[in-house]
């Protein structure tokens, strides 16, 4: 192994350790021979799955109470690396490891580098990769400073594995007082797992337009949207045809998207359409009129019939689960 | 005696209709400047002997044409039975001097007295048929004062009915100036002749006084009403925008960075800011409704009717008068005009179609005052439908309200297979025309389509053009629709800037939009260049035979007019002779057509709006061409494409519209007859 | 209540954007715009700061070229003042050396609340924001999509990956906003014109205090592989597979 240490930040929800931080921490112990990772959480039981995936240490922070996550492991991580050595540390891209990354970036003074899609060795130290100009060019950067090296990665850049090790060694720390930055509390918490991410907001993408023939036909988009984690969207001719609330559309007189992956059905792409989700960064486009317009940006073309496709995908999808 | 009755309701009449015609007077002189309404005398004249005297707005509209100007032309020749009526009361036996007698006078007099009754039968039956209270908002008398046009035709019957009155009691009393060609007063005598002569006199004198006391009585009503029209009509006309209130926006202010202060004020936001000769126009609205009839916000239910928004300033005019011109002030004029006395509603639902002010019979210039108040509210108060913001920044930013950017100027030209040259520094000299293509045809997949085709065909017609590419920048037009003036004016000096330098004279332009703006608007800020649209040139191409359509293309096709390329800039026959000159079409005229052509809801920025009232107005027009059981629906504007083609996609999704129904440019139809 | 906005000028998105091939830098020549992003900031500041009875709105920001008419354009939607910081040294900064000047910026004028975008446009390393609060010693809510104050306490949802949490933070903090927050104003014809006079303070990073160094570098760039971009295919009855695979590649599922 090239490096010796290696902290991975860990996101935990009611289910456990989220996927995203398995694939972190599947990564990290690709390349050094210790893996500490750190849950927010003191809840016990970690330590298998942690373990499973390769991490050698759980380092539980137990007094994160109503505080901001990032903040709180900023401060524990900050604290535990005096007379310590760790080569990287890991985050994803997610809010919290974003606020994580960033305010221990400031207590270290050293720099982050964000957006990794992609991590290699390069000598003795770690090399990332980061999709840039939507997906054309793929920059590789390096720390030339002190470590650790600190990399905010997204997610699905890595797959988990569990590579069945032993249940990591459990250590509870706790932070104490925050000063200022402590302050802002979380007074509740609200899950929309059901209702699904806002349009603007959404990784994912399925509108539906014209071509789905009739209004009845839009529930095939809320399904795949649904199965895809994603959000339902549709073009102003549907949303003036009333088969959807003005709320759902995207475009120019609409909402502005910038998802991932759009997925447009039945959808022939007029200019007023295709100003709202140009910014996407992954665009699949399925229609019957292979002149449409919207094939002309995107980058997987399926000229067929919404009606068929799109029900198998969603059999497809349903049956993966 | 009758003298002195006579005397005396002239004289309160005429101090009451003095008092407020110095009112009106002042009222409408409040408002603001607005130059330029006396220069060109000449086609003044002509707009009075032509709209007023030969009432050729009117007669648009056959029977109720007709009718009017019966009564228009029969009141001027009735001003000499007024003289005749005074002079009665001085001298039974009065007769204007040296015409007097003439039988021609006595006859026009008496044979415009009935027509106008008769004309009077005629209003009355299209106010029966046309009631609001029935028809709703199908009549185009929907909120016009019906009580005071009722009123109007009873005084006008009134007068005819006490003047032929005394005239039949003056012909059996020897006092009639006029033999046998004054039919219809010798008639009335007759009838009155078996009633003897003291009976006569009586008859004389209650006739005439009754005339009198009606005409005066009219007089002061319709200073007070809305038939005020018969006094501002021939000057509005007069100070009206010649040739007419369309094409370029009627004022241009000067928005010059450097000159202007945050203090300085847009638009028109309060009544005080409208123009004396706007106050005119709110004076001169007879509520005949022929806007609101031609409207096409108004006929898919919106609340927009050019005739109500009229009726509405003018009646706040009004409540304002204290305030504009008294000592008192009752603090109107400080209200907003919109939200207060317009709706938002109301005045982002226009899209400057111009068929208000092509169908108004007195020239009032709807569509200048609705964008005056859009200026205002853009600019001034920063409120306008918020869907708006994006176009608007991306025209400043990127220069095309898309924001798809002036890189992908140029994507259009890999759809040719020539070169087509384009201009980077002065225009070459053997390079007739610069190609204007616009941000949609430069940019919309549809519209890039027609674009090639007219590239294609002047290529082949051997036209030597060039583009702009990169260096063309939206012309500023639906920022300027919408009322950001500023926007609009940055837009346009930086192309007036980019098309000076490049020495461009010639251009050819694609969108009628464009074509309005580079042709009628950018004079005023220092561009002046040959503007023709691309339907034009393609018909003096055919014409030359330097294009020449062979192939039969089979297929009936109904042409749209694009309200800027038809009302705007009156080119209506160029885009259908190009159609008739392509073997084996055969055209169809819609319902609405030409001058009276349908908006297909674009305009006026409304492309860029959220349509949410009422019916949309691109299907409303879609199922006008669809009437027509047309094969394709040809135009030659590429909004009025994105917008048909749209309203034909959804139809044709109901199963109501053929799946081969095709909407087509002209260029499109043309081109197709050429390719072998 | 005294606002500060730090916003962003960036080129125009719609022209394809290109890195300097010496030092790989992204090129930031021609007009540069205020950044979208950050226009939900200064909309934000705008609003705060009226309900709160008044105070002052005050803009930071760094550029390379003294660029300001994205400035102008904040200026002219109501903000009152503005600090660039302008220095050839601080062309192609990271994001600590970027946070650190625009918290230095921030210190020139008193503040209440600090307000950012979550990430900019064009570089989108997301984490500016939250490393300005640490070096300021205030707290931070990032990723907020609704922000109430009352009482001298911020009431922020903050979007988190399931959902939401309900945060409350007292004063002075920092908070990152999404896009959608509110609607951004376009500014009037009398805020244009008056933004034209307002202050903008031009600074060098060394007036701060402030030496840029490198602590990262790019050591290559290449084009991506071509993933099965613009294929345009006729559905065979198996699309749904291409489908499927295509989200694989893209590690969506």
């Amino acid at each position: 192994m090239t490096l010796s240490k290696i902290w991975v930040f860990a996101e935990s929800t009611e289910s456990g350790i989220t996927s995203t931080s398995l694939e972190l921490i599947s990564a990290a112990s690709k390349f050094a021979d210790h893996v500490e990772v750190f849950v927010a959480s003191p809840e016990p039981g970690y330590s298998e799955i942690v373990g499973a995936y390769g991490a050698t240490k759980l380092i539980q922070v137990t007094d994160v109470n109503d505080r901001l996550i990032g903040t709180v492991v900023a401060s524990a991580m900050a604290q535990l690396l005096s007379g310590n050595t760790v080569d990287a540390i890991f985050f994803a891209m997610t809010p919290e490891g974003r606020d994580c990354a960033a305010r221990l970036s400031v207590k270290l003074d050293v720099p982050v580098l964000t957006n990794v899609v992609n991590l290699s060795v390069d000598g003795t130290r770690l090399v990332s990769e980061h999709a840039i100009f939507g997906g054309s060019e793929i920059v590789q950067a390096g720390f030339t400073g002190s470590s650790p090296a600190i990399f905010a990665i997204r997610a699905k850049s890595f797959t988990a594995e569990s590579r069945g090790g032993m249940p990591a060694e459990v250590v509870q720390v706790g932070v104490g007082d925050l000063g200022s930055a402590g302050k802002a509390r979380i007074v509740e918490q609200h899950l929309e797992e059901r209702s699904g991410p806002k349009l603007d907001e959404a990784p994912v993408v399925v509108s539906g337009g014209r071509g789905l023939g009739q209004a009845e036909n839009y529930k095939l988009v809320e399904e795949l949207a649904k199965l895809l984690g994603g959000a339902p969207g549709a073009s102003r001719a549907i949303v003036d045809a009333g088969w959807v609330p003005y709320s759902y559309q995207v475009g120019q007189t609409g909402k502005t998207v910038k998802p991932n992956v759009y997925i447009a059905c039945g959808i022939s792409g007029a200019t007023q359409h295709m100003v709202g989700m140009k910014g996407a960064k992954n665009i699949i486009a399925i229609n019957k009129d292979e002149d449409a317009p919207i094939f002309s940006i995107a980058d997987l073309g399926i000229v067929g019939d919404v009606h068929k496709i799109v029900p198998k995908l969603i059999e497809a999808l349903q049956s993966r689960t | 005696m009758r003298l002195v009755i006579g005397a005396v309701i002239f004289v309160i009449a005429v101090v009451i209709a003095g008092r407020r015609l110095l009112f009106l007077y002042q009222l409408i002189k409040s408002g603001k400047p607005a130059p330029g309404r006396t220069s060109g005398a000449g086609e003044r004249l002509w707009a009075e002997i032509s709209e007023v005297i030969g009432q050729r707005k009117l007669l648009r509209k056959t029977v109720p044409g007709i009718a009017h100007a019966f009564t228009f032309w029969g009141f001027i020749i009735l001003l000499a039975t007024i003289i005749e009526a005074f002079g009665a009361l001085f001298n039974s036996s009065f007769a204007i001097p040296l015409i007097g007698h003439d039988s021609w006078l006595g006859f026009l007099e008496d044979f415009f007295t009935v027509l106008i009754l008769c004309s009077l039968v005629v209003f009355s039956i299209i106010r029966l048929k046309n009631a609001p209270a029935r028809k709703e908002r199908e009549s185009r008398f929907y909120g016009s004062h019906t009580g005071a046009a009722w009123l109007t035709l009873l005084g006008i019957a009134l007068v005819l009915i006490t003047l032929l009155g005394y005239r039949g009691a003056q012909v059996n009393l020897g006092h009639f100036p006029y033999g046998d060609a004054a039919f219809a007063s010798h008639l009335v005598g007759s009838w009155f002749s078996t009633f003897g002569v003291g009976a006569n006199k009586t008859l004389e004198f209650v006739f005439l006084e009754l005339n009198i006391a009606v005409i005066m009585a009219f007089l002061v009503f319709v200073t007070y009403s809305k038939h005020l029209h018969i006094f501002t009509s021939s000057l509005n006309v007069a100070f009206s925008r010649r040739p007419k209130a369309l094409g370029a926006l009627g004022v241009t202010p000067n928005m010059d960075p450097e000159l202007l202060s945050e203090d300085d004020v847009f638009g028109v936001g309060k009544i005080e800011h409208l123009t004396w000769k706007q106050n005119l126009d709110l004076a001169t609205c007879t509520e005949c409704g022929r806007c609101q009839e031609q409207c096409p916000a108004w006929n898919t239910n919106k609340p927009l009717s050019p005739k109500l928004l009229i009726m509405d300033l003018r009646e706040h005019l009004f409540k304002s008068a204290s305030a504009l011109i008294g000592s008192g002030s009752t603090g109107s004029t400080e209200v907003n005009l919109i939200g207060n006395v317009i709706s938002p509603e109301i005045l982002w639902a226009c899209t400057t179609c111009g068929a208000c002010v092509e169908a108004c019979p007195v020239d009032i210039e709807h569509v200048d005052a609705i964008v005056d108040m859009r200026r205002y509210q853009v600019l001034m108060e920063s409120e306008f439908p918020t869907e708006a913001n994006l176009m608007l920044r991306n025209v400043e930013n990127q220069g095309d309200p898309w924001g798809l950017g002036q890189s992908k100027r140029l994507d259009w030209t890999k759809g040719v297979d020539f070169e087509i040259p384009v201009v980077t520094g002065e225009i070459p000299n053997d390079m007739e025309y610069l190609f204007w293509v616009g941000c949609a045809g430069a940019l919309d997949e549809r519209a890039m389509k027609v674009t090639q085709s007219i590239a294609r065909l002047l290529n082949q017609a051997g036209v030597n053009f060039g583009i702009l590419g990169p260096r063309e920048s939206c012309t500023g037009d639906p920022a300027r629709r919408l009322g950001n003036e500023y926007l609009y004016q940055m837009q346009a000096t930086s192309n007036i800037e980019t098309l000076n330098e490049a020495g461009v004279k010639k251009i050819v332009a694609s969108c009628p939009h464009c074509f309005n703006s580079l042709a009628n608007e950018y004079p005023s800020l220092g561009g002046n260049y040959q503007v023709v649209h691309h339907s034009q040139l393609l018909e003096k191409l055919v014409s030359q035979q330097k294009i020449l359509p062979k192939i039969p293309v089979n297929a009936k096709v109904t042409y749209h007019d694009p309200c800027y390329l038809g009302r705007h800039n009156s080119v209506y026959d160029e885009p259908r002779s190009v159609l008739n000159a392509v073997p084996g079409v055969s055209t169809v005229e819609m319902h609405k057509h030409k001058s009276k052509g349908f908006c297909c809801g674009a305009g006026g920025s409304r492309m860029w709006l959220e349509e949410n009232i009422g019916k949309r107005i691109n299907m409303e027009r879609t199922d006008q061409a669809l009437g027509t059981d047309a094969d394709v629906v040809s135009t030659a504007c590429p909004y009025c494409m994105i917008m048909l083609d749209d309203g034909v996609k959804s139809r044709q999704s109901e199963g109501a519209a053929s799946e081969s129904l095709r909407v087509l440019d002209v260029a499109q139809i043309l081109e197709n007859s050429t390719k072998d | 209540m005294n606002i500060t906005v730090c916003v962003k000028q960036i080129p125009d998105q719609s022209s394809p954007g290109k890195l300097d091939p010496g030092s790989h830098n992204l090129v930031r020549d021609g007009k540069l715009i205020l950044d979208d992003s950050d226009s939900y900031g200064v909309e934000m500041a705008l609003q705060l700061a009226a309900e709160a009875g008044g105070g002052e709105v005050t803009l930071v920001s760094m550029a390379p070229n003294g660029e300001v008419s994205g400035i102008r354009t904040a200026l002219a939607m109501g903000a009152d003042k503005a600090v660039l910081v302008s220095d050839a040294k601080l062309a192609g900064a990271d994001a600590l050396t970027t946070a650190k000047v625009l918290a230095a910026a921030i210190k020139r004028n008193p503040f209440d609340l600090v307000i950012a975008a979550t990430e900019s446009t064009d570089g989108y390393t997301g984490t500016v924001p939250v490393q300005i609060a640490e070096i300021l010693d205030i707290p931070s809510v990032s990723f907020a999509k609704k922000v109430e104050l009352s009482g001298g306490i911020l009431k922020v949802q903050r979007q988190t990956e399931l959902g939401y949490d309900q945060v409350e933070c007292p004063l002075p903090a920092l908070i990152s906003v999404t896009a959608g927050v509110v609607e951004p104003r376009y500014p009037s014809f009398k805020g244009i014109m008056s933004a034209k006079s307002k202050p903008v303070e031009v600074l060098e990073a060394s007036t701060l205090g402030i030496e840029p160094g490198r602590n990262q570098e790019i050591i290559t760039v290449r084009s991506a592989e071509e993933r099965s971009s613009g294929v345009i295919i006729t559905d065979e009855g198996d699309a749904h597979q291409q489908i499927i695979e295509f989200l694989e590649q893209l590690k969506v599922i």
